[in-house]
């Protein structure tokens, strides 16, 4: 067993590994993560998750729901760290596991892997505490700085092989219809069907009146055809999966701006990289001012131009807490992703993680819609069909003894 | 979807570090039931001191300013999130804004508040430190230990005690009873005092007596998660022995309320089991769960003249100016918004009123008539 594989096993029982080990850890995942783009390139078949904020059992949790690592692909959209008990651990966890199976995870940077911000919300006292010196800290934070800040999923089926399981409540249980296309399933933790959507057949009468990327859209450079609509025809049925913690920015109207830019430093309080961790959707037109001091809000236009002109076919983004685990938005053309369930032990939320298969069929497609041959459909690209797996706090006996922290914070 | 079971949620006892006052919690007032144990009392009282660092933590980062919250937390002060420091902000705006409005009503007319569960809230030194010549009478009622500590702090610190001599005036009016429990003058008092004790006085002939009480003086009355703890009989037993026996009709009289609601809730089941789990039961949270059923209480316990009630994401959001707000949001980098929302959702501050004679010129209605109320539940 090498000393990683002991590494994995220890932290695994949520026991911290010592800090020489992490300093090592840490250069070796620098210099993995220095070699990736700003944008990582991910395949298909891959499962996307959202916020862990660490929540190291219920991290152990979305492993028992969604599998383990090499047999799942990952793709975390950061915020690993801060709030919840066991930062340390979680971020070593998924580190160790990058380093030893580097394309099966992918790890991208949340708003909360950043100096400042843990050193607010929990991250840096936990390393304090737990080594008596802010060494480890110091490690991490180089390692959050290496981390991409995007990724671009490919490959993905725009329908889900339908899951051989038993249904919740057999009342509502359908069969897909012959020839219809699953587009969407959620799952409970134990692998069972709560419900199921089939893509709506196209009737070839779709409205041509709005197009995609209309003048009056803010923040948008021009009208489509007039700049380089993506890059390049994309060759797969549906357009790819573009994933950010946070957002959109004004200042990125195209993946190839995102590559353009210096990452390599703190998340700074303004400008495109921190918008890409700080902004969220929101039901607006164009941009907005976000209230939480960093980053924008972008409406329903930003996004269908944004996806439009990069062949995009849906964001998959993190970032904010949903009660429900995950909520799509704008058409199914942006889904916030939420994987850390009764969230800092108050909130009483469930945790998703989306699953995206892959574009195993290949060619003899159903075509598009009429008059929509050789161009791009209002609608864009097909989105993927998308697998969500629900789940709830892992139950308290896999917790073992807490750290001595304060409990949730209550107004009384 | 479904929510966590309670068996899933960590027994937050656990977190509870040995020194006192690390739990947050309420400024004192009741144990889990009538028949409380001394250690439940404890629990209680000793969430007193951890009010104090929430307060301490907003004034250290500029959400309040409040020059005599420092006195009331010795020591290192344990940092707090950024959602609980605006949280304390807008409990303590929220509640001022009423106040104030209801003194500057009449501005001459003399007055009077009673504060439930006092623990060492620095309210009144705050409005006379401002105003020294404002006519008015306070009284803060906590249990025995909390207000011992609460009069040898004011002992101990000169501004506290001349913020107290320049409302009184006179220093020899001020007497201190000889347990340090105890604080007797024309214009603040301390009375420790157990509720519970007040709801039997109004079932026996012998009035529990509060020292410089007035009963025909327009009267405030605050609980901010103080009655909660009570059952729902002894809860309407307190309002009913203060509207009836202490200011009775037709005395001018009003209540407000900060407590939690909304337990039924994903949010609301975790917020019932996590307290729980810390030894603190918040009884009539199940009866009095949404901002009308706060009104009808208001309205059936007497306050007929009006009532409202906000949520504190309300409160937040309309009754503090995009300025304010503005500056608020300066303090600290608030990341946590969806659970900020959350959290304040689960809040209220409501209040009622009875104007009660002519002669007062309704002192309650042109205070509070116009303050925005939020019609959604």
């Amino acid at each position: 067993m090498s000393d990683l594989d002991k590494a994995i096993e220890q932290l695994r029982h949520c026991r911290p590994i010592p800090e020489v080990q992490v300093r090592e850890l840490c250069l070796k995942a620098r210099e993995i993560l220095i070699e990736e783009g700003n944008v990582v390139h991910v395949d298909a078949p891959v499962t996307i998750c959202g916020d862990i904020h660490g929540q190291f059992h219920d991290l152990m949790e979305l492993f028992r729901v969604g599998g383990d690592v090499p047999e799942t692909s990952y793709l975390f959209m950061g915020d690993f760290v801060d709030r919840g008990f066991y930062s340390l651990e979680s971020f070593l966890l998924l580190l160790c596991l990058k380093v030893r199976y580097p394309d099966r995870i992918t790890l991208i940077r949340g708003n909360h892997e950043s100096r400042q911000i843990t050193t607010v919300y929990g991250f840096y006292d936990e390393c304090l505490r737990k080594y008596g010196s802010a060494n480890v800290w110091r490690y991490c934070c180089e390692v959050f700085d290496h981390l991409a800040l995007a990724a671009l999923v490919t490959g993905a089926a725009t329908s889900l092989e339908p899951t051989p399981a038993d249904w919740v409540d057999t009342a509502v249980a359908t069969d897909p219809s012959p020839g219809a296309e699953l587009e969407l399933e959620i799952l409970n933790a134990d692998g069972q069907i709560l419900s199921r959507y089939q893509r709506p057949q196209q009737d070839g009468t779709d409205s041509e009146s709005l197009a995609p990327c209309a003048p009056s859209s803010v923040g948008h450079s021009g009208p489509p055809g007039s700049g380089a609509a993506g890059s390049g025809a994309a060759t797969q049925q549906g357009g790819a999966i573009f994933c950010v913690h946070g957002g959109l920015s004004p200042l990125i109207d195209s993946i190839d701006k995102i590559r353009l830019l210096d990452r390599k430093q703190e998340v700074p309080h303004e400008g495109a990289m921190c918008d890409l961790l700080w902004s969220d959707p929101d039901d607006i037109d164009g941009w907005g001012l976000s209230p939480r001091g960093a980053g924008f809000l972008f409406g329903g236009d930003i996004v269908k131009c944004f996806n439009y002109r990069n062949d995009i076919s849906l964001i998959a983004r993190a970032h904010q807490l949903v009660m429900e685990g995950f909520k799509e938005m704008f058409d199914s053309r942006i889904v916030t992703v939420w994987s850390a369930p009764n969230y800092c032990y108050r909130c009483g939320n469930v945790a998703a993680i989306l699953e995206l298969g892959e574009d195993g069929s290949n060619a003899g497609f159903a075509p598009r819609s009429n008059g929509d041959v050789g161009r791009k459909s209002d609608r864009g690209r097909m989105g993927p069909g998308r697998r969500y797996r629900v789940f709830e706090a892992a139950p308290q006996v896999a917790r073992g003894m807490p750290a001595k922290k304060p409990a949730a914070d209550y107004f009384l | 979807m479904s929510t966590p079971r309670g068996s899933d949620i960590p027994n937050l006892n656990t977190f509870r570090s040995s020194h006192p006052g690390r739990g947050r919690g309420r400024k004192g007032g009741f144990a889990a039931s009538e028949q409380g144990t001394e250690a439940q009392d404890q629990v209680v009282q000793r969430t007193d001191q951890d009010a104090s660092v929430s307060r301490m933590n907003a004034v250290a980062l500029g959400y309040l300013d409040d020059q005599f919250a420092k006195f009331f937390t010795p020591g290192p002060v344990p940092k707090k999130y950024p959602i609980i420091n605006r949280g304390t902000y807008v409990r303590t705006t929220a509640i001022d804004m009423l106040v104030r409005r209801f003194l500057m009503t009449h501005c001459s007319q003399k007055k009077q508040i009673i504060s439930l569960g006092a623990g060492s809230d620095t309210r009144y030194f705050r409005l006379v430190a401002e105003n020294p010549s404002l006519p008015l009478v306070y009284h803060e009622l906590d249990f025995a230990a909390n207000t011992a500590s609460k009069i040898s702090t004011l002992k101990r610190n000169p501004p506290l005690l001349k913020a107290l001599q320049g409302h009184v005036k006179d220093a020899d009016d001020i007497a201190f009873s000889s347990d340090g429990t105890r604080l007797a003058s024309p214009t603040y008092n301390i009375h420790p005092v157990d509720l519970r004790a007040l709801v039997q006085s109004s079932q026996t002939p012998q009035p529990l007596s509060l020292p410089n009480l007035s009963p025909d003086i327009p009267t405030l009355v605050l609980s901010e998660c103080c009655l909660i703890y009570l059952s729902p009989s002894a809860a309407d037993s307190v309002l009913s022995a203060l509207t009836r026996s202490l200011v009775p009709s037709p005395t001018p009289l009003s209540l407000i309320l900060y407590e939690p609601i909304r337990p039924f809730d994903a949010f609301g089941k975790v917020m019932v089991a996590n307290l729980a789990s810390r030894g603190i039961h918040m009884q009539t949270l199940e009866k009095y769960a949404s901002l009308s059923a706060q009104t009808t209480r208001l309205q059936t316990a007497g306050f007929a003249g009006g009532q409202g009630a906000v949520d504190v994401d309300f409160a937040f959001e309309q009754w503090i100016d995009a300025k304010e707000r503005e500056r608020i949001s300066r303090c600290e980098m608030l990341d946590e918004l969806e659970e900020w929302r959350l959290l304040a959702r689960h809040y209220c501050v409501a209040w009622g009123w009875r104007n009660g004679k002519q002669e007062y010129g309704d002192v309650f209605s042109r205070a509070w008539d116009d303050v925005k109320d939020q019609n959604e539940d």
